[in-house]
This record gives structure tokens, C-alpha cells and sequence, in this order.
């Protein structure tokens, strides 16, 4: 478990992991409430990005160049990029009627 | 087409719901989760988190379905967050990437802050079918039975990260790492009350399952997590 799609990225995933939540603990509860003003989120998106940057910028780099490899490798990129176009609840597909695949 | 939706009240602060949702692969519930990746993240202009994972997942097929109606019981699945911490607010997609023809399902999940420090979660599925041959309804029937019947068991899942966030609050300690991004956090006592939770129905409901999940003492669960984290 825990596992990545690819055996060899699983090490990086995992130190990735527990660095990102260590990260994103901290994230969800930050110190300025909720009616803040546009220049206060630019200024807490920015922090928090500089923040992720200084403690998992770098695994976080490594682990995504090697998903990034494994992705292409199991040529799931098509895959990808047709689903991030289709948006089923606002365009419903015709109803098919080819045969089943056998 | 066919709809399903669900609401659930926690007792708990949308931080912690949100935190678990984000951390609830892997637990002892969710065998079927082959693999999880992240495949983009990033922190938008307006502070919040969006992010892209890519999951495997493993199924299993109905007896009645024919022959070669999908190749391999395993389906790709794309999952679409975004957590906003200052609005205090978390939407999540998750979508089918493969097997689309036989169908799609799509769920929608929204976390968000409701009044006395608890927190909302609602569910919305869709199961769209565009196989045909007489096969549509059943098919998406077969989605949406099968999805019901495993939502006891992804929230069990749910429960056990709940579980170990409480109790990694209550001990100096956090998941696995140190805390030192956490400036401030509310620390609840050794007198906190036990968790509870509570089902509204939500309109257009279709579900039959009443039962609330009850909250048995879940005592050891983060010993016993590390343990099977360990060995998994």
C-alpha cells in the first residue's frame, strides 16, 4: 500500500508524502481568519508557497520527474489529457451503440 | 443517468475533516487502492491548494456483464481537489479515466465549515452509461448499487484517519513528521468528548442505509497504522 504506479518512484512518494503533510497540517490552519482581503491571500498563497518550497521543494521535484517518467512510460498521457477535456455532467456523450468489444 | 447524493454533519473543525480526506489513502479499508500519485500541485494567487492525483483502483466485474466488456478489472481515476484553509472550504472530483464507454462515474465531494465548529461534507455521484445494447440501465444500476454498498466501508476507511489525526492532536506528535509548520493548533484535552456524527438526509436522497456508523473505542488504531504502513 502506499504505493506509487511505479515501483521505483514508491521511496519518493513516501518521503514526499510525509514531508507535504507535515506541510499541509500547518496549511489548513493558518493564522489569519476568514474575511480576509485579496492582498492577504496573496500574501498568505505566497508564504506558503515560499514555505513548501524551503522543506519539500526538492523531493517534491524529484518525486514528480519520476511519476512524470512512469506516466509517459505506461502511456496513460492520452489518457490524461482526453479526461481533463471532458466534462460529462455538462455534455452528455450520445448514447452508443456499437458492439461490444470481444 | 442516475444521481445520488448524501449529506454528513462531523463533530469535528473543517481543518481536521479536510486534513483526513486528503490523508485517507492508504487505510485498512481500502485494499482496492492499487497506487496514488501526485501529479500536479500547486498553491493558486488566492492561497489555495489545488492539486491532481492519479489513482488505481481495483474492481471487480458483475457476472452478467459480457465477455470482453472491459479488458482488465482495474481503472485509472483522476482526482480533482481544491482546499481553500481561509474560506474554509474543500471541493473534490473524482472521475473515471478509462472504461468510460462501459460508464462514467463521477463524484463530487464538498467540505465546508458549518455553524458551532462542525463540518458538512456532501456527496454527489454520477453513473452515466453509453454502452447500449440494451445494457445502459443495468449497467448504471450496477454503479450506483455497488458504489452505496461500498460507502460503509470508504467511510470506515475514513473513520480510522479521522481517528489517528484526533489522537495524534492530543499527543505531541503529528503524521509521521515534525510540526513545526503548525504555529498554532488546537489542542484538545484529555476531557474531550468522544466523537459523534450524525447523518442528514439530503434532498433528492436515494439512499436506503440509515444506519450511522457507530464510534466504538478506537484506542492503539495509530500504533497499529504505523505497523501496517510498515509492513505495506
Amino acid at each position: 500500500m502506499s504505493q506509487s504506479l511505479s515501483e521505483e518512484c514508491t521511496p519518493l512518494k513516501r518521503k514526499y508524502d510525509a514531508c507535504f503533510n507535515a506541510w499541509f497540517e500547518g496549511y489548513l490552519e493558518p493564522a489569519v481568519s476568514a474575511s480576509v482581503t485579496p492582498e492577504q491571500r496573496t500574501k498568505f498563497s505566497q508564504e506558503k508557497a515560499a514555505e513548501f518550497e524551503k522543506a519539500c521543494g526538492k523531493i517534491w521535484q524529484e518525486y514528480r520527474e519520476c511519476v512524470q517518467k512512469a506516466v509517459k512510460d505506461k502511456g496513460l498521457e492520452s489518457l490524461l489529457s482526453q479526461a481533463r477535456q471532458s466534462h460529462p455532467l455538462k455534455e452528455a456523450p450520445p448514447a452508443s451503440h456499437d458492439p461490444p468489444r470481444s | 443517468m442516475k444521481f445520488y447524493s448524501q449529506s454528513f454533519l462531523y463533530d469535528d473543525p473543517w481543518s481536521i475533516v479536510s486534513l483526513a480526506y486528503l490523508l485517507r489513502y492508504p487505510n485498512p479499508y481500502a485494499n482496492h487502492i492499487l497506487s496514488c500519485d501526485v501529479i500536479s500541485r500547486e498553491v493558486t494567487p488566492e492561497g489555495s491548494l489545488r492539486t491532481t492525483r492519479l489513482i488505481l483502483k481495483k474492481g471487480s466485474l458483475p457476472r452478467w456483464a459480457p465477455a470482453g466488456m472491459i479488458q482488465r478489472a482495474e481503472s485509472w481515476v483522476l482526482e480533482e481537489s481544491e482546499v481553500d484553509p481561509l474560506g474554509k472550504n474543500m471541493r473534490c472530483t473524482t472521475k473515471n479515466l478509462d472504461h468510460v464507454k462501459v460508464m462514467r462515474v463521477e463524484e463530487h465531494i464538498h467540505i465546508r465549515q458549518a455553524e458551532d465548529g462542525k463540518t458538512l461534507q456532501t456527496t454527489e455521484a454520477m453513473f452515466l452509461s453509453g454502452f447500449g445494447w440494451g445494457l445502459t440501465k443495468k449497467i448504471e444500476n450496477y454503479g450506483l448499487a455497488k458504489f452505496k454498498a461500498n460507502l460503509q466501508r470508504s467511510r470506515e476507511g475514513f473513520f480510522v484517519i479521522l481517528d489517528l489525526i484526533r489522537q495524534s492532536r492530543m499527543q505531541p506528535m503529528t503524521m509521521g513528521a515534525p510540526s513545526s509548520f503548525l504555529s498554532h493548533r488546537s489542542i484538545a484535552g484529555p476531557d474531550a468528548k468522544p466523537p459523534a456524527h450524525h447523518e442528514v438526509p439530503a434532498k433528492g436522497d436515494s439512499r436506503e442505509d440509515g444506519a450511522s456508523s457507530p464510534a466504538p473505542a478506537r484506542r492503539g488504531y495509530w500504533a497499529r497504522w504505523k505497523t501496517w504502513l510498515g509492513s505495506g
